[in-house]
């Protein structure tokens, strides 16, 4: 149970989180006007750029100023070999730009998503699309908002009602997008309303919470897509769990998030899974 | 509790059509007013059993709201989509894309816009470098399903940067215009949710054409929108194409 003296903290810790996503999303939205310099990661669709990694350089020397004893997981540190591990200190979970591929081709749903975990609980989540600044905030039991509007999520429970967003994830093997296909066909023909596909996960989550889609399931996002909105959903009255059907796994590279249980639970059901190398799994050691 | 989002969804629905009715008469009785002679085709006159036929006569071709789905369950995307064509060759488009609050338009030989900004489609050539824009339609029988699926997975393959679907056929065209995705392709679509987008393709300086290849057929319910010849034609290779019934296909069985 935080303290109050915590309590008070973690809110001063929040307060900033805003001030440097507005800022960092600003520069973005800038950077998104010029010409970009691109690389590849893991596979030819896994895209960083330039803008990645100064973008999180701002945001983490901006907090490392403020909070020096914290720790601090971010897309492009992971990148650079850094250790993804969660651990009781209080860390920050950061994705500078989900949705670098859009990034790329000016695809209009781009966000700065900042994190905040204490003792490996999720505690506060920031997220800031960059291309019309709307704000979304929230915090453990203080509920959700969108531009300072509390949000909720649908509560539907009929799937054959249901919107539903996914993503592709980096893998682009055929054997990976028969199964990906596999997934949406299923989920498609319950019947649902449909499925769609913006490319920025973590746009995706909030539009779970402002209750615009009813769920979203993925495999091969990160925990920096993760961290942030899966408060904003849960303070938002939804649930984030694992494609399993168990607790919501951090680094496991997979979630299901939903307005409702039953939605959850039918979206469990029909998945296949696609696996992806954990988050928290050692850099250094060769599979 | 079910039933009062039950009454909020059949609220929605009921919304919806009044938005969609106001829309029409709004261009419908707006227009045949100040246009007594023009001829209308949208799809809530088709549902009301008007024919679904283009002549040379000046004709609005008009979507009230594209993206039903999207608009029901308040996901922010939803357009208004009015084309205008004469001697059965489209003059101008719009679309309001109304959450966003972007006006795009075009006419022809003038260029396209987007509130007031110049639009260009993406000078990309390369197709592993591309994101293409498709839905999954409305569709649900398994022939469909499969063919839809197949298309996207060939497409995927080859490789591809993404796919990605805004739900409204006339924004995805939009989003060609934009240079935001390099090409849009549905099959299932109709005349109303293209006509307009396909001109503020081609004055974005993007092209258009069937899914076996050929020009566009504006009542073939077929549509490819690219940035160039060259995504195009790659695109089409990997269509599983299929051919629903014409917009302008007969209602009456004919001997």
């Amino acid at each position: 149970m935080a303290t109050s003296e915590s309590d008070k903290c973690w809110r001063e810790c929040m307060d900033v989180a805003v001030e440097v996503a507005c800022r960092a999303g600003k520069v973005v939205q800038e950077a998104v006007k010029h010409e970009k310099s691109v690389s590849t990661k893991s596979t030819p669709t896994d895209l960083v750029t330039e803008a990645d990694q100064q973008v999180e350089e701002l945001i983490i020397s901006t907090l490392r100023d403020k909070f020096p004893s914290h720790r601090f997981i971010g897309e492009e540190s992971s990148a650079a070999g850094e250790k993804c591990i969660l651990t009781d200190n209080p860390s920050w979970i950061i994705d500078p730009i989900d949705g670098t591929c859009n990034f790329v081709h000016s695809f209009p749903m781009v966000a700065v998503s900042i994190g905040f975990a204490v003792k490996k609980e999720l505690e506060f989540g920031v997220i800031y699309h960059c291309f019309d600044g709307t704000l979304y905030t929230a915090r453990k039991g203080h509920g959700a908002f969108c531009n300072g509007v509390r949000i909720q999520v649908s509560k539907e429970k009929d799937v054959s009602k249901a919107l539903i967003l996914t993503e592709i994830g980096a893998k682009r093997d055929p054997a990976t997008l028969n199964i990906f296909s596999g997934n949406i066909m299923k989920l498609l023909s319950a019947p649902t309303h449909g499925v769609r596909i913006i490319g920025s996960s973590t746009l995706a989550l909030c539009l779970i919470a402002t209750g615009a889609a009813e769920a979203y399931y993925q495999y091969g996002l990160h925990c920096w897509d993760i961290a942030a909105a899966a408060v904003i959903i849960r303070e938002a009255g939804g649930i984030v769990i694992d494609t399993s059907g168990g607790p919501l796994d951090l680094m496991s590279r997979r979630v299901v998030a939903a307005g409702t249980h039953e939605m959850a639970n039918y979206i469990v059901q029909q998945l296949q899974p696609i696996s992806y190398e954990r988050d928290d799994s050692d850099p250094d050691v060769q599979k | 509790m079910t039933d009062l989002w039950q009454n909020a969804m059949d609220h929605a629905v009921a919304l919806a059509r009044k938005a969609g009715s106001l829309v029409r008469d709004a261009v419908q009785n707006d227009m045949k007013e100040k246009f007594p002679t023009h001829s209308f085709i949208g799809e809530e006159s088709v549902a009301a059993g008007e024919p679904c036929v283009l002549t040379d006569n000046p004709t609005w071709i008009v979507d009230p709201v594209d993206g039903t789905t999207n608009f029901v369950h308040g996901y922010p995307f939803v357009a208004v989509s009015i084309g205008f064509a004469v001697d059965r060759k489209l003059e101008f488009g719009v679309v309001y894309s109304c959450i966003e609050d972007k006006m795009y338009t075009a006419r022809k030989g003038k260029g396209a816009f987007c509130n007031g900004q110049i639009l260009n489609v993406s000078d990309q050539k390369e197709i592993s470098q591309s994101i293409i824009a498709t839905e999954f339609g409305s569709n649900r029988d398994i022939e469909v399903v499969d063919k839809i699926f197949s298309s996207m997975r060939k497409i995927l393959c080859l490789p591809i940067h993404g796919i990605r679907g805004v739900g409204t056929a006339a924004t995805n065209m939009c989003l060609v215009a934009s240079g935001c995705v390099e090409a849009y392709y549905e099959i299932g679509i109709h005349c109303w949710d293209i006509a307009a987008g396909a001109i503020i393709v081609t004055e974005a300086g993007g092209v258009l054409m069937d899914v076996d290849g050929g020009p566009l057929d504006l009542m073939s319910r077929r549509v490819v929108a690219a940035n160039n010849k060259i995504i195009a034609e790659r695109i089409v290779k990997e269509i599983d194409a299929f051919t629903p019934l014409r917009d302008d296909a007969s209602t009456e069985t004919e001997d």
